[in-house]
């Protein structure tokens, strides 16, 4: 269970702090999904970057499962992302200079380098998640060999290598044609419902958030 | 297809991916090495290029024995036969000058060497006989094969000739010689035992000749020795040395007894002292005797011309009935003979006085008396009757009689009477007196010696000839080589160790290129960094996916390992071409500096190893230390950054940055007022305050670009395009800080070291560099007679009248090897210098330091070389050689190696600012006669002339002086010129800082356009835009070239004014020269060229159309 506590966000400016979320609160158990949306600016990335404890809040707690991830140390919170959260933002983020299923494996090596895993056979994991997502014929091309879907797919499957609990997702389909954007949303909605994670989107498109049974517009740092 | 996903793959993946900026950071990192070890190898080939000359000149010598007289050629032969595995070879070392006749051109301080076969064989060549010059003597003179030299040589004098019976009118010997050969350097044509970068003007002379010309048949005063090592060679020449090769005889007399004395004609103190060891070894009493010269022995009005008079002990020698011994005793005792008491009407008790002449460089001949009181007259029997008390005088001993008298002094054979010549006829040098020994030692005693003989009686029925066998064999161990003047040195030992250098060239080209290596570390570290930009966001991406901070440092450091090592695999290539570049500098537009053009490159894998772990270690801490930027930014930032220190610039200024920048102007400021009082080391304090001054610039520059504009850019506004670019700059202030600084350490090298160079006026200041002397000058053979008074002028056949106004500071030297920057070598045993007299007194020159410590000696340092109370002997250099070339400060000492038993210790009691005396060490006149008593005479002058006033008259004194002193091989210089020789030498220096560092701005300057490219397209939407909002691609030009003329503009200026204000103290005080119209062309030339490449680099990065660069991506 993903439970945000009254989450704050402000930053400091030249011109004094500029309050970006007013106090959120927010409680998902595994296999529900939401989607985010607002205008731009209005905080829904930030609130997305807190929930993965990719940044902190100014105030208010966020747990999953129990787990406090403010509360661990730099290497503990990297290992809490890596175990538990999946990323999928809008520009893919693939590495340039790594083959599709190399990008796919790319956080299981982060889980290696820590000891907490050992050099066991993510690969056929991979593969597997590869054919899932179309892609398993694609396997030893370059980010740049792939259209923007094929991007996007591959980045869904990183996200989902180590199976985690929770899958954010920041505008996914933002720089997608309307077939792409469909077939990528369509992917997330499946692979949410076969593992069942806790799945949170932020999104402009509203023919995307319309797909979601929870829909949230973020106003004035506020979830309504 | 199986992968393996590792964190060495993504490593590698990513060096080879981001390929383009990875290059530029290769070729970063191998200029860094390639500078850095070339600079290495540029000092071993110095000390290589030294070592090869010394010991390519040496031949197959070892050791060298030499004396500063003559000894048989003998000792060669039986040092070999002693030990058969030592080679040697005698030969005859001396300096001379050597005029080619048919042109008239002279060369002087001729290195001459009088070889026979044994010679060449020594050295495992054939046999060259006949005459060979070196080839620069031979370029000098203008000689060829055949033609007729003048070889001019001090002729040897067993008597000192700084003594009364010392013959000063033939001082020097001209030999005419007809030149055989050329010889090549690689036949050892440019043979010589000391170490020395330049030429070598050597002529090779057959021995018996030269032998024959300068009267020393069988004699030689050098011995080469290969094959020994030290101890074992010191003991086999104690063991071969003869007495005769020590200068020593031991006889029989008859009447007998046992006459020990010396070739000089004087015993010196070591001798005396051995004799009389010896003595009582074999308990033989020593009875000294002091024979001299009495002018006059007078008593009333009645005299007797010319007479012996010998000072002994008047008791042992029983001079004197046994009721006269009490008599005897007293220190005013006379005994005369019967002959003299006859001739004087003397009795005992009789007043007596004695008129005897002295000999005093600095006096010349004077007159003296000195009273007796006849205690006894005795008969021309036994002790009296022996005319062997009196030693050989070559002029005196031999004449037949008193009319042919030849004595090196003047004589009034007027008052010769009959009786005289009788006497002389009858007794020849049998002493006519006896006064006591303490007595005559006090009244004729000489630096050389205090006797003129030792004697031991031979008691009745004793065999003399095994007494005297005795006594040699008993001397021998007594009497060291090297206290009578008999020197080993280990020729082979000592050039291995003095081409080490005075000057370290690698320490020093590695200063010099500093500012290359830090321009090109800078440059591989921008690239990086821009690499790093590159992929902020696949970084954010992996800190997304559990990546820690620690985890990305390591993949970016092992990427960054991987790029330096390859650089400097490559800039260790690279480095031998560099350093064969700069080897090539030095032999060419540097020349000045080295003063030879000899030097090879010489590599070394331990410099190139040493540089290429400098340049990785160096490399990797830069790129360390700059990715501490990137951990901390949040992963955020990371996914949305488009460059480190993007956010950074948003901020206000920080506090940090302020407090960094108030110290080091604080600093500056402290150590500029220090630098105006002249309160500690000017050099630090310029290098202080400038890189003080420097910092702060850079922190405020960081501070203002971090700093938000107050006047926002409107059509209004003033310049707008140009602060649009100014602007630019500020959105990566690291970036162009780092740009700026590296430009500006360059301009502030260039132009501060420039303000050092030194120029040469001729001055007649009395404080000034050359003391207000206009010439200084040196002879190959000593000037006996003082050049200041008429008859010193008269005997040396000045005859010019303006020479009455010319006044000679005369020095004493002993030769040794120069202290100043033209030499290479690091001097061991440095020449050392004594002025006459008066010197000390005329308070010449300015110190730069002292350890004066009364008012006396503030007012006049000079004083402090005749300090006593100590073992170290205080001597005075000048400030440049004794920091530079000798290594020392005032107030330490330096242990010197002259051949005696122990090494002088010497100590640095002054140090003199810029003078001409940067090759020699300065004694007090004592001290030298004490030290070194076999030197003869005056050789180094400094000159001052009330008529000269400029360099053209100084030029032409110097000629006139030289022609009028030819026969003493009179060699004069310009003092103004001597500074400015040396003045070249750390011009040069400059010279080659100035070129290098501006290799660096150059190197900055190009690194810079490639920053602005590299900028460009990043730029290159935001530029479409301005275009495809109506700005023409000239605008867009103008904001571009606006911010890197903005960073160039700044760096030149901080750099610049930075240096002028921090060497504006040492200006002050050096006299330097201004900055000139050529640094001022130089520095725009490099803004111009910085400009220009910047606007070559934006029209590239902007080629195509505006709509393919707003669709990029």
């Amino acid at each position: 269970m993903l439970i945000a506590t009254d989450i704050r966000k402000s930053y400091q400016t030249p011109r004094g702090p500029l309050e970006i979320l007013s106090g959120i609160s927010l409680t998902l158990s595994r296999g529900e999904a939401i989607a985010i949306t607002g205008p731009s600016g209005s905080g829904k990335s930030t609130l997305l970057y807190i929930l993965g404890a990719l940044e902190p809040p100014t105030s208010g707690s966020v747990t999953l499962d129990s787990a406090s991830p403010f509360e661990l140390n730099e290497r503990q919170q990297a290992a809490f992302r890596n175990r538990h959260i999946g990323f999928v933002f809008q520009d893919h983020s693939l590495l340039p200079q790594c083959s599709v299923l190399e990008n796919v494996l790319a956080p299981t090596l982060a889980a290696v380098l820590d000891g907490k895993e050992q050099a066991r056979d993510h690969e056929g994991r991979a593969r597997q998640l590869l054919e899932e997502v179309g892609l398993g014929s694609r396997l030893d091309h370059r980010p740049g060999e792939l259209s923007g879907g094929e991007k996007q797919r591959a980045a869904v499957a990183r996200a989902l290598i180590l199976n985690p609990s929770v899958l954010l997702c920041d505008e996914p389909t933002g720089n997608l044609d309307r077939t792409s954007a469909a077939a990528v949303a369509e992917l997330l909605l499946k692979l949410h419902a076969e593992r069942r994670t806790i799945l949170i989107t932020v999104t402009h498109s509203a023919a995307l958030a319309e797909r979601f049974a929870t829909r949230y517009e973020m106003d004035s740092g506020r979830l309504r | 297809m199986s992968v393996n996903l590792t964190s060495s793959l993504l490593m590698w993946r990513s060096a080879t991916y981001y390929w383009r900026t990875n290059i530029a950071v290769v070729l970063g990192v191998a200029a860094a090495v390639s500078v850095l070890s070339g600079a290495l190898l540029v000092g071993d080939s110095v000390r290589g290029s030294l070592r090869d000359i010394a010991v390519g000149r040496l031949g197959r010598t070892d050791h060298v024995i030499s004396s500063s007289g003559f000894f048989g050629d003998a000792l060669a032969r039986d040092i070999h036969n002693a030990s058969p595995d030592v080679s040697t070879t005698p030969l005859i070392v001396a300096t001379g000058f050597v005029t080619h006749e048919a042109s008239s051109r002279r060369a002087a301080g001729v290195v001459v060497y009088g070889v026979d076969q044994r010679f060449w064989t020594f050295h495992g060549l054939p046999d060259r006989p006949g005459v060979l010059l070196s080839p620069p003597l031979a370029s000098e003179l203008g000689a060829a094969v055949g033609d007729t030299l003048l070889l001019r040589v001090q002729k040897p004098s067993a008597i000192p000739v700084e003594s009364l019976f010392g013959r000063k009118d033939e001082v020097a010997r001209t030999v005419r010689l007809t030149a055989t050969a050329i010889l090549p350097s690689e036949q050892l044509g440019e043979f010589s035992i000391r170490p020395q970068q330049s030429e070598i003007r050597a002529l090779f002379v057959p021995l018996p000749r030269i032998q024959r010309d300068l009267g020393i048949a069988d004699r030689v005063n050098t011995v080469l020795a290969s094959g020994a090592d030290d101890e074992s060679l010191a003991a086999t020449i104690r063991q071969v040395v003869t007495l005769e090769d020590l200068s020593a005889t031991v006889a029989v007399n008859d009447p007998p007894a046992i006459v020990v004395e010396s070739s000089a004609g004087i015993v010196s103190d070591s001798l005396f002292t051995a004799a009389t060891d010896a003595g009582s070894a074999i308990r033989a009493e020593p009875i000294p005797v002091f024979t001299y010269l009495a002018n006059t022995i007078r008593k009333g009005d009645r005299q007797i011309p010319y007479s012996l008079v010998t000072a002994t002990s008047l008791e042992r020698a029983a001079l004197g009935p046994p009721s006269s011994i009490g008599g005897n005793q007293s220190a005013d005792a006379i005994v005369l003979n019967d002959w003299a008491a006859r001739e004087l009407q003397a009795v005992p008790g009789d007043e007596v006085a004695l008129d005897y002449f002295l000999w005093d460089a600095a006096a010349g001949l004077t007159s003296h008396s000195a009273a007796f009181r006849v205690a006894a007259i005795v008969p021309i029997a036994g002790f009296a009757a022996d005319r062997r008390l009196a030693p050989q005088y070559p002029g005196i001993t031999a004449a037949n009689s008193l009319a042919d008298w030849d004595p090196p002094f003047p004589v009034d054979l007027s008052r010769v009477r009959p009786q005289d010549e009788a006497y002389w006829k009858a007794y020849r040098t049998t002493p006519k007196a006896f006064i006591n020994y303490e007595r005559g030692r006090e009244m004729w005693k000489t630096r050389y010696g205090a006797a003129t003989s030792v004697r031991f009686a031979v008691p009745e029925g004793t065999d003399a000839g095994a007494v005297a066998n005795r006594l040699r064999e008993a001397m021998r161990p007594l009497l060291q080589p090297q206290a009578s003047g008999l020197t080993i040195a280990a020729a082979r030992r000592d050039a291995l160790a003095a081409s080490e250098g005075a000057t370290d060239f690698g320490a020093y080209f590695t200063y010099f290129s500093f500012f290359i290596v830090a321009s090109a570390l800078l440059l591989a570290l921008l690239f990086f960094r821009l690499g790093i930009e590159q992929r902020l966001r696949p970084i954010g991406i992996m800190r997304a996916s559990g990546f820690t901070i620690a985890q990305i440092r390591t993949l970016l450091v092992a990427e960054a390992l991987v790029l330096a090592a390859a650089g400097s695999a490559l800039g260790t290539l690279a480095a031998i071409a560099y350093g064969q570049l700069m080897v090539y500098g030095l032999r060419t537009w540097w020349v000045g500096a080295v003063g030879t053009t000899r030097l090879t490159l010489h590599p070394s894998a331990v410099s190139l190893v040493l540089g290429a772990s400098a340049g990785i270690v160096t490399a990797i801490v830069c790129v360390t230390v700059s990715l501490r930027a990137v951990a901390r930014l949040s992963p955020r930032a990371l996914l949305h950054a488009q460059a480190i220190d993007h956010e950074r610039s948003i901020a206000a200024p920080t506090r940090r940055l302020t407090i960094v920048k108030w110290i080091c102007a604080g600093a500056a400021a402290v150590m500029l007022v220090a630098g105006f009082t002249g309160v500690g080391s000017r050099t630090g304090l310029f290098f202080g305050a400038a890189a003080a001054l420097l910092a702060a610039a850079m922190c405020q520059l960081s501070s203002s670009l971090r700093a938000r504009e107050s006047m926002a850019i409107t059509t209004r506004a003033r310049w707008p395009l140009w602060r649009l670019g100014f602007r630019s700059a500020a959105s990566r202030p690291s970036r162009s800080v780092l740009s700026a600084a590296l430009i500006a350490a360059s301009a502030f090298i260039i132009v501060s070291v420039d303000a050092f160079r030194r120029g040469s006026e001729f001055s007649n200041d009395p404080h000034s560099g050359t003391g207000g002397f206009a010439l200084l000058a040196e002879s190959e053979v000593p000037l006996l007679a003082s050049p200041n008074d008429a008859t010193g002028r008269e005997t040396l056949v000045l005859n010019a009248p303006d020479f009455s106004r010319i006044r000679f500071t005369r020095f004493r030297v002993r030769p040794g090897q120069d202290a100043s920057c033209l030499n290479l070598y690091r001097p061991t045993t440095p020449t050392i210098v004594a002025p006459e007299r008066g010197f000390i007194e005329g308070r010449r020159f300015s110190f730069a330091a002292s350890m004066a410590a009364t008012d006396a000696e503030r007012a006049n340092p000079w004083l402090l070389l005749r300090r006593q109370g100590t073992e170290a002997v205080p001597v005075i250099a000048d400030a440049t050689s004794l920091e530079y070339v000798l290594h020392a400060s005032v107030g330490d000492t330096f242990s010197m190696d002259v051949g005696s038993d122990k090494p002088v210790v010497l100590q640095f009691v002054g140090a003199l600012s810029d003078s001409i005396l940067q090759g020699e060490l300065v004694m007090s006149e004592e001290s030298f006669t004490r030290l070194f008593p076999a030197v003869q005479g005056y050789r180094f002058f400094l000159i001052e002339d009330p008529a000269v006033h400029d360099q053209g008259a100084a030029d032409r004194l110097a000629g006139t002086l030289e022609r009028e002193l030819a026969p003493f091989g009179f060699d004069a210089v310009s003092a103004a010129e001597r500074l400015a020789a040396f003045h070249r030498v750390e011009n040069t220096y400059l010279s080659t800082f100035q070129m290098l560092g501006g290799l660096g701005l150059l190197l900055g300057t190009i690194g810079l356009s490639a920053i602005m490219f590299r900028n460009v397209l990043e730029r290159r939407r935001e530029l479409a835009l301005l275009r495809a909002v109506g700005f023409t691609t000239g605008h867009v030009s103008t904001v571009i070239v606006a911010e890197a003329a903005g960073l160039i503009g700044v760096g030149l200026l901080t750099g610049a004014g930075c240096a002028v204000l921090a060497v504006a103290p040492a200006w002050l005080s050096r006299g330097g020269t201004r900055p000139g119209i050529g640094l001022l062309i130089l520095l725009v030339a490099v803004a111009i060229a910085g400009v220009v490449s910047s606007l070559i680099a934006t029209r590239a990065a902007l080629r195509g159309g505006v709509l393919d660069a707003l669709a990029a991506e």
